[in-house]
Parts: C-alpha cells; sequence; structure tokens
C-alpha cells in the first residue's frame, strides 16, 4: 500500500486529535465485525472506512455513543455488503482464494469444502433479519452482552435471550 | 448444530490490522474528497437559492416514512416529486424508531420532531365530476388508462388537489425534545442547520380512483371504501432552502440514532439526491425493482403478498403513480396505457 506523506500539519487540519484518538481505539473492533461477516479482510477494511468516514461527517468524536454507533454500523455495513456481493461473481471468486481459510495448507478438497461453508454461512447471515444476524456479527467478533446491548439498542438482559434466539435461526437456515 | 459448531461456522481467523496505514488511508481520503467533520460553529447563510426535487433525500424518507405510518403516505409523494425514483429498503429497526417518533401524530406534529412545519397554502383536495374538469383546475392534462384490467370496473371518481406550499423551519431544541420522548441522544443539530428554512411547493396534482363509491371521503373506515385502482398524476415539486445544503441536511438526518447504517448506505448511493425520490420499502414486507415505463425508468413496489402493487414513474416534470391489487405485469399495462 502506498502511504500519502505524513504532514503532521495536514493530518491536524484533517483529523482532530479526538477523532484520531478515537479511530486508533476502534478500528480493529470495527475491521473484526466487518471481517466476520465477510471473511474477506481487505473488503472488511473498506467497510471499516466507509463506516469511520460516516461517523465523521456526522458526529463528534468525543460523542457518548461513539463505541456503540461504530459497532453497529460495521455490523450493519458489512451485511449489507455481504448481501451487495452476491451480484458480484468476481467477489465472490476473491473470496474463494481468500488467504483467512484455515484450509491453506490442506488438501484441495478440503479447501474446496471451507470455501463453500463460508459462502453458505455469509448467504445465511444475509437471509435473517437483520438485527439478529447483526448480533451473531458482534457476539462472535467478541463484544460482551453490554456492549452488543448499547450497539443495537436493546436492554442488557434482553441480550442473552435474543443471541439464543438468533443462533436458533442460524442453526435452521444453515440446515 | 452446537456453540462450538456455530463458532467455527462464524470463525473467521482474526485479521491482524495497522492502524496507522489504515489512519493514514482515512485521512488521504478525507482530504482528497474534501469530506468535513460535523461542526457546531455557525456559518454565515448562503445565498437563498432553489433546490430542484428534494430538499434532502433522507430527510424525505424519514418524512415519508413517518407520514406512511401516519396514514398520510400519499401527500408525501405528492410533495416530493422527482425526475427519477429509486427504492430505499427500510428496516424494521428504522420502522420502529419512525413509528415511535410519529405513531399517531399528524403532520405537523411528526415533523415537529425536527423543527416547525407550517402549511402556508395547504393542499384542499375536492372532487370534480370529469376528467376535463379535473385537467382545467390542475392546469395540465390529466391521462388515464385506456386500458384496465376485467378487476376494475365502473367509472373512475376524480379528485383535484391545488398547488400547496409549506415551510418548515428547523430547530435544536425541537430535535431535541423528540429525541428525548423516545428515551435516545439526538446528534447535536449543526448551528448552520438549525434556524434554516425549506420551503416546499408541491403540486397541482389529480387523483382518479376506480371502486371507492361515491362519498367515500365522509365514510372512512368502511371496508367497502377501499378502492381498486389508483391512478395519480402531480406537478414535480421544488423545494428551497436559504441556507443548508442537500449534503448537509442528509448528513445530518442520517447520523439520526435510529437511523440504520442499512438505509444510510442505501441512501447515500443515490446519485443525484437532489432530484430522486427515494420511496421508502418496508423491507421485510415489500419487494421493489426497477422498471421501464412508459419508455422512462420507474419502480415498482409490491408487497411479498401479492395483494398491492404499485408503479410510479416520473416522466417530463410529471409524477405519476398506478396503485391496486394487481400482479406486476398488470400494474405496467395500466401504467403503459396511459394517454
Amino acid at each position: 500500500m502506498t502511504l500519502p506523506a505524513r504532514d503532521p500539519g495536514h493530518i491536524a487540519r484533517a483529523v482532530s486529535p479526538a477523532f484520531e484518538s478515537l479511530f486508533r481505539a476502534e478500528y480493529a473492533r470495527v475491521v473484526g465485525i466487518a471481517h466476520r461477516v465477510l471473511a474477506d479482510q481487505a473488503e472488511a477494511e473498506d467497510v471499516a472506512q466507509d463506516v469511520f468516514i460516516s461517523f465523521y461527517r456526522g458526529h463528534p468524536a468525543d460523542a457518548p455513543y461513539a463505541r456503540a454507533w461504530l459497532h453497529s454500523a460495521a455490523a450493519h455495513a458489512a451485511l449489507n455488503a455481504v448481501r451487495g456481493r452476491d451480484r458480484r461473481s468476481r467477489r465472490e471468486a476473491a473470496v474463494a482464494v481468500t488467504p483467512d481459510t484455515t484450509a491453506t495448507e490442506a488438501d484441495p478438497a478440503e479447501t474446496v469444502a471451507a470455501s463453500e461453508t463460508r459462502e453458505e454461512v455469509r448467504a445465511v447471515l444475509a437471509r435473517m433479519p437483520e438485527r439478529s444476524a447483526a448480533m451473531l456479527a458482534l457476539r462472535y467478533a467478541g463484544l460482551s452482552y453490554a456492549e452488543i446491548a448499547a450497539a443495537l439498542d436493546v436492554r442488557a438482559s434482553s441480550v442473552g435471550t435474543l443471541l439464543r434466539r438468533a443462533e436458533d435461526a442460524f442453526r435452521r437456515e444453515l440446515r | 448444530m452446537n456453540d462450538t459448531k456455530i463458532e467455527q461456522a462464524l470463525g473467521t481467523t482474526e485479521p491482524r490490522v495497522n492502524a496507522d496505514e489504515a489512519l493514514a488511508r482515512f485521512q488521504a481520503r478525507v482530504q482528497a474528497e474534501g469530506i468535513a467533520p460535523v461542526v457546531a460553529l455557525a456559518r454565515p447563510r448562503v445565498t437563498s437559492r432553489w433546490l430542484q426535487g428534494l430538499a434532502a433525500a433522507a430527510g424525505v424518507v424519514i418524512v415519508a416514512s413517518a407520514l406512511t405510518l401516519s396514514g398520510v403516505a400519499e401527500s408525501v409523494l405528492k410533495i416530493f416529486e422527482p425526475k427519477s425514483v429509486v427504492a430505499v429498503p427500510l428496516t424494521q429497526s428504522d420502522l420502529n424508531y419512525l413509528g415511535q417518533a410519529c405513531a399517531g401524530l399528524n403532520l405537523q406534529e411528526c415533523m415537529g420532531a425536527y423543527g416547525t412545519f407550517v402549511w402556508t397554502t395547504a393542499p384542499q383536495p375536492k372532487e370534480v365530476s370529469s376528467r376535463s374538469q379535473a385537467s382545467a383546475q390542475a392546469g395540465f392534462n390529466a391521462l388515464a388508462p385506456s386500458s384496465l384490467p376485467s378487476s376494475v370496473i365502473g367509472d373512475p371518481r376524480y379528485g383535484v388537489i391545488n398547488r400547496s406550499t409549506a415551510t418548515f423551519t428547523f430547530s435544536a431544541d425541537s430535535t431535541k425534545q423528540a429525541a428525548a420522548r423516545v428515551n435516545r441522544t439526538a446528534p447535536p443539530l449543526p448551528a448552520n442547520i438549525d434556524g434554516s428554512k425549506l420551503l416546499i411547493t408541491g403540486g397541482p396534482a389529480v387523483v382518479q380512483i376506480w371502486g371507492a363509491p361515491a362519498g367515500a371521503p365522509a365514510s372512512r373506515g368502511q371496508a367497502e371504501a377501499i378502492p381498486t385502482l389508483i391512478v395519480g398524476q402531480a406537478k414535480a415539486p421544488t423545494v428551497s432552502s436559504d441556507g443548508v445544503t442537500v449534503d448537509e441536511l442528509r448528513s445530518y438526518l442520517l447520523s439520526q440514532p435510529g437511523i440504520s447504517p442499512q438505509l444510510a448506505a442505501a441512501i447515500r448511493a443515490i446519485g443525484d439526491p437532489s432530484s430522486t425520490l427515494p420511496v421508502p420499502v418496508p423491507a421485510e414486507l415489500a419487494i421493489s425493482h426497477p422498471v421501464t415505463v412508459q419508455g422512462v425508468q420507474g419502480l415498482f413496489v409490491g408487497d411479498n403478498t401479492g395483494i398491492a402493487s404499485a408503479v410510479i414513474w416520473q416522466k417530463d416534470g410529471m409524477m405519476f403513480e398506478v396503485i391496486g391489487s394487481f400482479t406486476e405485469s398488470q400494474a405496467l399495462a395500466i401504467a403503459n396505457s396511459m394517454r
């Protein structure tokens, strides 16, 4: 990746210290949430950039809801992207050879099977109700119940129940 | 499938990211695209200018959706009429938010969530006896379908809605209070939006209704008053602003806490928000896709049950709607037979 010149003056004008701090603190988490849905790091990082741009346009960096907003946006934007990806065969081909596969060193049949499973999982997430799919993405990206509650604007006491329902729906959809 | 298997199914290797590189990329994009952060400082008002079509796509979706929920959606389509139409899927969470904000409220009360809405010339629908009379009062030639399905019988009734104007004034206080009513915290209204005005004109419009008995307006609530076919035609609206720009307004409205990123992304994907009407379509309940009608691109909207469908299009400065219980091909045939 070619980086732009690191001119501190420009950086100071482009992004406030508060936003820079928020970006550094949350970037990995935002990418992680998107990656849980997309299984494609480059695409997850593109989604993360869009999410931060949206936040930057409309919200102060020190907003108390900043983290929750970013987490929620990451999940929804990734789900939106994975839905659109169905129409993009090129992307699908790229995913089939994604370096994220754990079967890189495995035999070709296992690699294909793993890739097909992964694609099916993404398709299931795309078909599921938005909140359930987002809940799974957030939970399996490692967010706590409290963080999920804040991101999806539900009561923390309801997260366990909602998560179980989402997992049940996921199981049914995945056969 | 147990939890471990779900973990495996949803599991991916945790990505290793370089936040410094990512931040540099972000900063480069911000500079290259001239993206400005949200600001709270007052800026000089720009000179008054007219914005063709919609003042803000997001604003229309919010207002249109709210009005849909409060039962006066038709008014919105007649207020905001664009050069083209595009479907915007609304998720259940969007609808829930809008429902909380506007359920049971009338137009003024609902828009009061963001400021003060005042009709300067209110729409006053009235019934006339013929299409030629409707055309004369509206000031344009009202088109009618030349071919109808066998399910549509009898003569239509004709309604004319006068050219209407309204003013909407944004208010930071109203926004804050509306958010508080639904236990939310709204992002601060940028100072240059607070107090700014939108001047909206819509219509005139002609509505032709088949299947609704005479006197239907006075018999609201009667099941038999449900029409079998509604054909609407209206002049495209204009919306003026005394300061706030389309992009500023859109950015702020899309930053509302109840708006899903999915909806925001769909609205941001609209090429020209100043001339495109986003038609709100409940994602879980309706399908929509572009169609060619009368030689231009329009939009088909149907619910998943097949009970209701609509074709919406814009041509020659006029907005058209065909609504009824039809299949897609029937609805398109009606639309294409308009002469």
